[in-house]
């Protein structure tokens, strides 16, 4: 064993490199791209979004562009998004409950003891990296998809009515549920309960409000996060009960802001 | 130097701990010790700000911990080996928490080869040793050059040869002027580390001295005669100043060495059947010290609140 080659202690030296949130930003990139998770979600959602947006144009083309099905064409543009946000939150989960799973949110704290500032710095990080896994996959669909919708005349080009922010919104509500699922993670600190307890909500509790009588049965299924946040991620929809895309955008914006809020106030509050 | 004062943590119902003050100071090893559930863990997750102090206050070179800029530049940790994600690799553990302190990345392979870890610096630390985890937890503790070094059991998984290393490494750290606190459930190996010692037991301190003055203190010896004359011996012993306990034939002395004691015995013709030292060792010093820590906490509250 070499001995220690240390020079001698100093008092901290005020460090270079600008302010505490752009260093722990950089940290929380390091770490999140050194695991082969995140490598893995990330092109599973590549992978499942744009395959099955285009699979299932390549399905449907004919017997949309017969006008026999009544369905709208542009609520299959994105389709693929709806398996694919599987894995925006299990990324988003894995932000944080695999430093609880591990001890490794110790070495997390140690190094940046202001909280606020590791969890700005994890959501900066998982925001930037869901939203432009997110366009991207729902580009690729798009560009896989129209060729089938197009070859049967019915293709929806980028400058079409609401294609654009489609594609920008698969993004945002990508980013939106990783945030979801990443506070939850701060909340329940495991993986696994985190991404059943999420896509329950999502996938079940979602569709099973619809079926609940009147008004109420009406309005929850508008307000619950994946039906509120989702509708931004398609230019038409296959349920006219939803809100129009930004005002449900709005509506799951503030949702993830206020379990973040919740998930902030636990955080800073609890002992590491 | 740290400083803790009136530092305490409750969880629920139990008392982790107790009102503990010590001072840390800087260019020796402070060995902190006490038995496993004594509170060493905890007061050391209060060092680095990870776990809120009930009440009191902990501070390093004057600041709170959260309050540095760079704390890893202030205080270099070795909490738990294994606060490790098991998918990454050694080097860009080291490089995300450079990255998270403005901590030049050359200091990364420098850190890297002071513990011997070059060589398996790209492998994922899931396939670590529990040493080679004990290494890099190390390597992690020194990234920052810090002047303030704290670790928690850190031979804990160490071969023989890691023992030594991380012995040398402590001591090390000290002469260069560094504040070294090691913490230890095991006496013997705070025996050689340590220059100085906060002895812990359920959460309070028990003792707060270097560590001569400790061995000299709790790792009594004592002389002991079998004789045909007891009451002779004892009596000639008393005389010369020593304590002297009777069972039998069998005398406990203290006060007086073997030399002393045969003298004395030969020239009043006291016969001896039997005459041995025994010394206690540090070991048994230390569970006695811990396994009483009611009294002894009792006994002794100028040491523990000063």
């Amino acid at each position: 064993m070499t001995a220690p080659v240390l020079t001698p202690p100093r008092a901290a030296a005020a460090p270079s490199g600008g302010a505490g949130l752009s260093r722990a930003v950089r940290a929380e990139w390091i770490k999140l791209w050194s695991v082969r998770s995140t490598g893995w979600s990330v092109a599973a959602m590549v992978a499942l979004g744009a395959g099955l947006t285009t699979l299932v144009c390549a399905l449907v083309a004919r017997d949309l562009a017969d006008g026999q099905t009544g369905e709208p064409v542009g609520a299959f543009i994105t389709w693929g998004l709806v398996f694919a946000q599987v894995t925006a939150v299990v990324l988003g989960a894995l932000t944080v409950t695999s430093e609880y799973g591990t001890g490794m949110i110790r070495a997390t704290l140690a190094a940046t003891p202001r909280r606020g500032t590791v969890l700005a710095a994890k959501a900066l990080v998982l925001t930037a990296t869901l939203f432009v896994a997110g366009v991207v996959t729902a580009f690729l669909g798009w560009l896989g998809g129209n060729a089938f919708l197009s070859a049967e005349g019915i293709g929806i080009g980028l400058g079409d009515d609401g294609m654009v922010r489609s594609l920008l919104g698969s993004g945002l509500y990508m980013a939106g549920l990783g945030l979801f699922a990443m506070a939850a993670g701060l909340l329940l600190r495991s993986t696994a309960a985190v991404v059943s307890v999420v896509l329950a909500l999502v996938f079940l509790v979602g569709n099973l409000v619809m079926l609940l009588p009147g008004a109420l049965g009406e309005w929850l299924t508008k307000l619950m996060p994946g039906n509120a946040g989702s509708r931004i991620a398609a230019p038409e929809t296959f349920n006219p009960v939803l809100l129009e895309p930004w005002t449900g955008f709005a509506v799951f914006a503030a949702e993830v802001a206020v379990l973040l809020a919740v998930a902030a106030v636990v955080f800073t509050r609890r002992d590491a | 130097m740290i400083v803790a004062s009136r530092l305490t943590k409750r969880y629920g119902e139990r008392l982790a701990v107790d009102s503990v003050s010590f001072t840390v100071r800087p260019g020796r090893v402070t060995g902190f010790l006490g038995p496993n559930g004594a509170g060493k863990s905890t007061t050391m997750r209060m060092v680095i700000g990870l776990d809120r102090p009930t009440s009191g206050t902990v501070t390093v070179d004057g600041a709170r911990y959260a309050d540095s800029p760079a704390p890893l530049r202030a205080v270099g940790a070795l909490l738990e080996a294994r606060a490790l994600h098991p998918g990454r690799t050694a080097r860009a553990h080291l490089r995300w928490m450079a990255a998270s302190n403005a901590i030049p990345r050359a200091r990364v392979e420098e850190v890297l080869g002071l513990v011997g870890l070059e060589a398996v610096a790209d492998q994922r630390v899931g396939r670590f040793s529990l040493g080679m985890g004990q290494r890099l937890g190390i390597a992690a503790a020194l990234l920052g050059d810090p002047p303030v070094v704290v670790l928690d059991e850190p031979v804990n998984g160490l071969d023989p040869e890691g023992i030594r290393w991380v012995r040398t490494l402590a001591r090390d750290l000290a002469a260069e002027g560094r504040t070294v606190l090691v913490s230890s459930h095991l006496m013997a190996e705070m025996a050689l580390t340590a220059d100085h010692l906060v002895v812990i037991g359920r959460g309070r301190v028990l003792a707060d001295c270097s560590t001569a003055e400790f061995i000299a203190e709790h790792a009594a010896s004592f002389v002991t005669v079998r004789t045909p004359q007891p009451a002779q011996l004892a009596e000639l012993l008393r005389r010369s100043g020593a304590d002297v306990t009777c069972d039998g034939d069998e005398l406990r002395v203290q006060g007086a060495d073997t030399v002393t004691t045969g003298e004395l015995a030969a020239g009043a013709g006291v016969v001896l059947h039997e005459l041995g030292l025994v010394t206690s060792s540090l070991e048994e010093a230390f569970m006695t010290l811990t396994a009483g820590s009611v009294e002894y906490a009792a006994a002794r509250p100028a040491e523990v609140t000063r």
